[in-house]
């Protein structure tokens, strides 16, 4: 009884092994292992990542002024406490011919790994000056306006998000 | 004995359990990939399968021109010229910031022609010029071809415009590849053309003229390109007027028209217009066949070949609009997409066949939400929300079963 346990065991320790070399082979070939395509985010070099958190119903009660104001939160969703992340806003019009984008910057000094942190911009939204006259074929429709969050770690992994607001 | 069975069961779990690991881990720690160019492969933006985005981003977009290789398209933006690669690359830039563009078309692999005006002052009325642009990396400079310029059209001879400062006569010119004027005509067509192609053969041309002392652009025109000759063939009664550029197909010419309306009708719906049909010969307009009595028609476009017809509008006035092809020989209508969400441009010079006719250009967006819109992508990245041009394959008639 022992022995053809014995050797049942020989057989399956012969396909395991057998297996395993060839699982192993399957591994190496196919390295670099796949990647998460988190959208939004931009490889950099190796370190942690960054998510940005909108608030929708602010987002929602913004209106086309001077002073205008958002906060947004910065989480580290890496192991490792993160320093230095650049955060920018860029307010621009829909309507690409206009050049006067604005451009915010913030630095958020220590994120600690698994945290998060607040960023607020204050910025400008009143719509850019539209041009005196149009040609017929322009649009009549008035222009929404973008704004662009980007989110950058030191080593070059960054995220985005862009929101479009309605007129 | 006791001692080796044991130590293989030891073995057996261990060596399930190194599989395991090994199986199962992976040899890198994540890192995420950044989006695919939506140039540079196809997708499906809700026009269909084998749709290709030849745009992204912001900017209303409009009169796309594909190269006479077909491996660059030109189009407008927010009033500039711009043209890319079909496949992937960058925009190249084609005019400055105080020049208003209109429409733009090729007429040689390096060479643009378009038409439009340096940006007047709020009294100055606009008046169109055609100029020539040159593929340049250094300069962005326009040489001015013509002024008070109408409407333009390329055909196979080259590119056909019509200009004139009064309503009551229009003039036409020929532009070869090099950009120059190579032959104004001398005898004048009466009234003012508003939009005008070039028959594909290359040897005539359609015009759609507002008559002297007439309101709409009612008249239909024919314009032998060799002789440079002229004739009415058609005029539309009441308040009738021509939408955009007719077509001359080998089975006639095509036009939209419909009742003329600045705004909404009275019941709150949008002007509704058709496509209509008239013999080369001239005759009365007749509603277009196989298309069916409720089709409401918005642009339309020829194929190289002329055989076709490129028609985007709807089945009836409560349908979305889609690109349709007419066959008008086999009198087949046959839908090319069946889009329910998207919003296809309807002006008039917003589509455009490729010079294969394997394909047509149009441009299109999803709905605008009223709501503030979160995307996980770079806005020059994005496509739905803004205009954009997509390639549509429409396959040739022998494709078809």
């Amino acid at each position: 009884m022992r022995d053809i346990l014995f050797w049942l065991s020989g057989a399956v320790l012969a396909f395991l092994v057998t297996a395993g070399a060839f699982l192993l082979l399957a591994n190496l070939a196919i390295a670099p292992s796949a990647k998460s395509l988190t959208s939004g985010q931009t490889p950099g070099g190796s370190g942690g990542t960054v998510d940005l958190e909108l608030d929708t119903e602010r987002l929602a009660s913004l209106e086309p002024l001077r002073d205008e104001s958002l906060d947004l939160v910065v989480e580290n969703e890496g192991g490792e406490r993160l320093s230095d992340v650049n955060v920018t806003l860029s307010v621009s019009s829909e309507n690409t011919a206009l050049s006067d984008s604005r451009y915010y910057r913030r630095t958020v000094e220590m994120i600690p790994a698994g945290g998060a942190a607040d960023v607020r911009f204050e910025f400008d939204l009143l719509p850019s000056e539209q041009p005196e006259a149009k040609p017929p074929a322009a649009t009549q429709e008035p222009s929404r306006e973008i704004l662009e969050l980007r989110a950058t770690t030191p080593e070059g992994n960054s995220t985005v998000r862009t929101v479009i607001l309605p007129p | 004995m006791l001692f080796k069975a044991r130590s293989a069961r030891g073995f057996v779990l261990f060596s399930i359990a190194a599989l395991l690991v090994a199986g199962c881990a992976h040899a890198d720690e994540e890192v995420s990939i950044a989006p695919l160019a939506p140039a540079s492969g196809r997708v499906d933006p809700g026009l269909g399968p084998g749709t290709r985005a030849l745009s992204s981003g912001p900017g209303y977009k409009g009169s796309p021109s594909w190269s006479p290789r077909g491996d660059r398209i030109a189009f407008t933006v927010d009033g500039y010229v711009v043209d890319k690669p079909t496949d992937s690359g960058d925009q190249r830039r084609w005019t400055t910031r105080d020049f208003f563009a209109e429409d733009t078309e090729w007429v040689s692999e390096n060479t643009l022609m378009i038409l439009g005006a340096t940006q007047p002052t709020k009294t100055e009325e606009i008046s169109s010029s055609l100029y020539k642009a040159l593929a340049r990396e250094d300069s962005l400079g326009l040489e001015k071809v013509g002024k008070e310029v109408l409407a333009l059209g390329r055909g196979r001879e080259g590119l056909v415009f019509a200009l004139g400062s009064n309503t009551h006569e229009s003039g036409l010119a020929l532009v070869r590849g090099d950009g120059r004027v190579y032959r104004p005509y001398t005898r004048p067509i009466k009234g003012r053309v508003a939009a005008l192609s070039p028959s594909p053969a290359g040897d005539d041309g359609v015009l759609a003229v507002r008559p002297p002392g007439d309101r709409e652009i009612s008249g239909l025109s024919i314009f032998d390109l060799r002789k440079g000759e002229g004739r009415e063939i058609a005029r539309l009664d009441g308040n009738q007027e021509i939408l955009g550029t007719p077509q001359w197909t080998e089975q006639g010419l095509y036009f939209v028209a419909g009742k003329k309306s600045t705004s909404l009708d009275s019941d709150g719906a949008e002007p509704l217009y058709y496509l209509y049909h008239v013999p080369q010969e001239g005759g009365a307009p007749e509603p277009a066949p196989a298309v069916g009595e409720d089709f409401v028609a918005a642009s339309i476009g020829v194929s190289p070949d002329g055989e076709r017809l490129a028609v985007i509008g709807r089945l009836n006035p409560k349908s979305p609009t889609n690109l349709y092809v007419l066959d008008p020989l086999a009198e087949d209508f046959t839908a090319v997409t069946t889009n329910e969400d998207m919003e296809i441009k309807t002006e008039p010079d917003d589509l455009a066949w490729s010079p294969g006719g394997e394909s047509v250009a149009v441009i299109a967006r999803g709905t605008p939400s009223t709501e503030p819109e979160v995307r996980a992508e770079p806005a020059d990245r994005l496509l739905k929300d803004f205009y954009n041009l997509y390639e549509i394959p429409v396959g040739r008639p022998e494709d078809a079963p």
